[in-house]
C-alpha cells in the first residue's frame, strides 16, 4: 500500500513550476516511476503531492545537433536512448551504460533524468555522462541555471536541487572527434542488477596524444569522475606505464564500502582490474 | 486524497471509474477489475510478474499508478486468447511444458506475445534478452525460451 497522496499532471512547464513552487518539498516529480514508486512503498519518501510530468510535450525532447550535441529531456526513457542511432554511434559509452540498466521492460519506463536525480552511487548512466562532460539544466519558477553534472551530486541520493527546482534536461556536448567510449560493469548476475563496480571511459587523441576520461559507479558516495587518473595520460612516456599509473591513481581516489553486493576490498580489486581492462581497450581503438 | 476519474481500455473493453491516486495499476487490475491472471509478488520492479502491456509496451504494473493510465490501452494475459481460443504462443507453452508452478506464466506470455509482434524472427539471444525482466523461480527458462522460439519458427 502506498501512502496517501494527491496527484496532478500539468500540461505545461509553467504550470508544473508553479506547482513545485507552491508545494516545494511536499511534492515529488513522477516520470517513469521505477524509483519513486518503490520509495513510496518502502516509505522512504512521503510526499503529499505527486506531479506527473509525462503530459508535458517539451520534456520529451531528445535532439541531436551536429557540433552542439545532445539534449535529453526529463521524460526521455532509456528505451528512447537505446533506439537512437546517433547515441549508439557517437555516444557509445552512454549507450552501453544504459543497456546495462535493469531490463528491457523497466527501460520502457525508466528515464535518464530520473536516474541522475535519484543520485544513487550505483547509477549507471552517470559515469557515462560524466566522461562526456554532460551539463544539467535546472529550472524553477524563478528562472534557470546550468551546471556541470560533476557538481550536481552532493552525497548518497543527494543533489544540489532545491525543492522548488527540477532538471529540465541533460545536455551532452559533442564528444571529441574520433573518440571511443565504453562502460564496463560488474554485476552479480548477468542482468537486472546494480553494479558492484562500474567504470566509464572515453578515449580520444589531441595533437596526436591519447587522452582519457574516467568515471566510476558504486565506489564512492556519488558517481565519481577521477581526473587525477586521467592526468597520467598528460605526461610523456610509454602507454603501458600511463595505463598502470592511471590504474594506481584510480585505486587511491575511490572509497568503496562493503555492502550486499560486494566488500570494499573486492571493489578495490575490481577497480584495478576493470580500469586496466577498459584502458587497454580504449588505447587500442583510438 | 482526491479521487481521479480515469477512462481506459482493458482487453478491448472501455472502462471509466474513479480511483485513489495512491493505487497502482496492478491494484486496479487485480482488486478493482478482478483480473487475477496478473500476479503480485515483489512489488518493487524486480520480478516482473505483474507485467502487462500498456499502449502496446510491456510495463511492470506495480510501478505504474492507476491514475497514470487515463486514456491508455491495457492488455493483460486474459486479453491474449480470442473467443476462448488460445494463441499459438499459449499452445506452445502447453506443448513445451513451459511452466512448473505457473505463477510467472502470465508475465512470460505477455512479454513473449509482445516480442513476437515486434520481432517475428527473434534469435535465441533476443528472446533471452527480452525475458530478462521476468523471473521464474522454478528456473524453467529453457522450456519457456523453446516455446517462444517454436512459434517464431512455425509462423514463417
Amino acid at each position: 500500500m502506498l501512502p496517501k497522496l494527491d496527484y496532478s499532471s500539468p500540461r505545461t512547464l509553467g504550470e508544473l513550476l508553479e506547482l513545485l513552487d507552491r508545494y516545494k518539498d511536499q511534492a515529488k516529480i513522477l516520470a517513469g516511476g521505477t524509483d519513486l514508486i518503490v520509495s513510496l512503498r518502502e516509505k522512504l519518501e512521503k510526499p503529499k503531492y505527486i506531479i506527473d510530468i509525462k503530459k508535458i510535450p517539451e520534456l520529451g525532447k531528445l535532439e541531436y545537433r551536429e557540433g552542439e550535441g545532445l539534449t535529453i529531456g526529463a521524460t526521455v526513457t532509456f528505451k528512447n536512448i537505446l533506439e537512437n542511432p546517433v547515441i549508439k554511434d557517437r555516444y557509445s559509452v552512454l549507450w552501453e551504460a544504459v543497456k546495462t540498466i535493469g531490463d528491457m521492460v523497466l527501460r520502457n519506463r525508466a528515464t535518464l533524468v530520473g536516474n541522475i536525480c535519484t543520485a544513487s552511487p550505483a547509477g549507471d548512466s552517470s559515469p557515462a555522462l560524466l566522461v562526456l562532460n554532460a551539463r544539467v539544466k535546472i529550472v524553477s519558477k524563478e528562472g534557470s541555471r546550468e551546471i556541470p553534472l560533476e557538481n550536481f551530486f552532493t552525497g548518497v541520493k543527494k543533489t544540489v536541487l532545491k525543492p522548488w527546482e527540477m532538471v529540465k534536461e541533460v545536455l551532452v556536448p559533442e564528444p571529441p572527434k574520433k573518440s571511443f567510449g565504453r562502460y564496463l560493469k560488474m554485476m552479480r548476475v548477468r542482468s537486472e542488477d546494480l553494479s558492484v563496480v562500474g567504470v566509464a571511459g572515453l578515449g580520444y587523441r589531441e595533437g596526436g596524444e591519447i587522452k582519457i576520461r574516467l568515471a566510476f559507479s558504486s565506489v564512492a558516495p556519488t558517481p565519481l569522475r577521477v581526473k587525477e587518473a586521467e592526468e597520467a595520460f598528460a605526461k610523456p612516456g610509454p602507454i603501458e606505464e600511463k595505463i598502470e599509473r592511471a590504474v594506481q591513481v584510480a585505486v587511491e581516489k575511490v572509497s568503496p564500502i562493503s555492502d550486499v553486493r560486494g566488500s570494499a576490498e573486492y571493489r578495490l580489486n575490481l577497480v584495478r582490474v576493470l580500469t586496466r581492462r577498459l584502458l587497454k581497450q580504449l588505447v587500442e581503438v583510438v | 486524497m482526491e479521487r481521479k476519474k480515469i477512462t481506459f481500455k482493458i482487453n478491448g473493453e472501455e472502462k471509466t471509474l474513479e480511483v485513489e491516486p495512491n493505487k497502482t495499476l496492478l491494484w486496479l487490475i487485480r482488486e478493482e477489475l478482478k483480473l487475477k491472471g496478473t500476479k503480485r509478488a515483489c512489488e518493487r520492479g524486480d520480478c516482473g510478474l505483474c507485467t502487462v502491456l500498456l499502449n502496446g509496451e510491456p510495463v511492470k504494473s506495480c510501478l505504474v499508478l492507476a491514475v497514470e493510465v487515463d486514456g491508455s490501452e491495457i492488455i493483460t494475459v486474459e486479453g491474449l486468447a480470442r473467443n476462448g481460443e488460445l494463441t499459438p504462443l499459449q499452445r506452445a507453452f502447453i506443448e513445451h511444458g513451459a511452466l512448473q508452478c505457473g505463477f510467472c506464466t502470465p508475465a512470460f506470455l505477455i512479454v513473449g506475445h509482445w516480442l513476437i509482434n515486434r520481432n517475428p524472427r527473434p534469435s535465441r539471444e533476443e528472446v533471452i534478452e527480452a525475458l530478462n525482466g521476468v523471473l521464474c523461480r522454478c528456473t524453467g527458462y529453457r522450456s519457456i525460451i523453446d516455446a517462444i522460439l517454436s512459434v517464431t519458427k512455425t509462423e514463417k
